[in-house]
C-alpha cells in the first residue's frame, strides 16, 4: 500500500507543478505583449488549462473521495465560464478601441465587391505598438 | 486522506506551501497588471486572472487543511468572478455608449451655435 501512496503524492505533485508552469507562462505572456487581444490569449491559458492542471493535481492527491467530486465540478464550471468571459472582454475591447487602425489589420468589402485592407500604420504609434 | 507515513507528510507540506507562496506572488504580478494596463479590458483581463489564481489557492487550502467544505467556496467563488467579468464589461460598455452620445450631443450644439453666429 505504501507504494501507491507513493505513486499518488508523485503523480499529485508533478500535475501541481505543470499548473503553476502554466501559470508563469501565463505571466510572461501577459507581461510580453503588447495589447488587449494578444494579452488575453495568455491569459486564457492560464484560465482553463493552469487550473485544470492544479485541480486535477489536487483530485489525485485528495484520492476517491466527496471532495474530488466537487473540484471536477469546479473544473467543468470553468471550461464553461472562461470562453465566454473572454469573448465578452474581446467584444467590449473592439467596441471601445477608437484607433482601430492603430491595433490591427482590417478588411472591409465595398459594395461593388472590393476588398479594402488596413494594414496598421506601426510607425506612427507613438507607444510602440508593431504587428 | 490519511497518511501513516511521517515523510509523506512533511512532502506534502513542502510542496503544498511552495505552490502557495508561488501563486501569491503571481497573485502579486497580476495585480500590477491591472494597475499599469493602459486600457480597461487590460484590468478586466487581470481581475479574471487574479480570480483564478485565488480559485487554485482556496483549492490547495482544503486540500493542504483536510477541510472538504472549502472547496464549496470555491466553487461559489469560481461563480463569483464569472459575474463580476460579465457585470464590469456590460457595465463599461453601457458608460462607453453614454460617453459617445454625450459627446456628439455637445459638437452638434457647438455646431448649430457657430451657423448662428455667421
Amino acid at each position: 500500500m505504501e507504494i501507491i501512496e507513493w505513486l499518488q503524492f508523485l503523480l499529485g505533485s508533478a500535475l501541481l507543478v505543470l499548473g503553476l508552469v502554466i501559470f508563469l507562462i501565463q505571466m510572461v505572456g501577459v507581461f510580453r505583449f503588447k495589447y488587449v487581444l494578444n494579452r488575453m490569449h495568455a491569459a486564457a491559458m492560464g484560465d482553463t488549462l493552469g487550473i485544470g492542471c492544479c485541480l486535477l493535481g489536487l483530485i489525485v492527491v485528495s484520492g476517491f473521495s466527496f471532495t474530488s467530486l466537487k473540484l471536477l465540478l469546479v473544473i467543468i464550471f470553468l471550461w464553461f465560464s472562461s470562453p465566454v468571459s473572454s469573448h465578452l472582454i474581446a467584444r467590449l475591447e473592439v467596441t471601445t478601441d477608437e484607433e482601430k487602425e492603430h491595433h490591427y489589420k482590417q478588411q472591409e468589402i465595398t459594395a461593388d465587391g472590393a476588398v479594402v485592407t488596413r494594414v496598421p500604420r506601426a510607425e506612427e504609434d507613438k507607444d510602440g505598438t508593431v504587428f | 486522506m490519511e497518511n501513516r507515513i511521517p515523510v509523506l507528510e512533511q512532502a506534502y507540506e513542502v510542496v503544498f506551501v511552495t505552490a502557495l507562496v508561488i501563486l501569491a506572488v503571481f497573485l502579486m504580478l497580476s495585480l500590477i497588471r491591472a494597475i499599469i494596463g493602459p486600457r480597461v479590458a487590460d484590468r478586466i483581463v487581470a481581475i479574471n486572472m487574479m480570480g483564478t489564481q485565488t480559485l487554485a489557492i482556496i483549492a490547495i487550502l482544503a486540500v493542504m487543511k483536510h477541510e472538504g467544505y472549502l472547496v464549496d467556496i470555491c466553487l461559489i467563488y469560481a461563480m463569483t468572478s464569472f459575474l463580476a467579468v460579465i457585470v464590469l464589461s456590460k457595465v463599461y460598455m453601457g458608460v462607453y455608449r453614454q460617453r459617445k452620445e454625450e459627446r456628439a450631443r455637445q459638437e452638434k450644439q457647438k455646431e448649430e451655435r457657430g451657423y448662428g453666429d455667421h
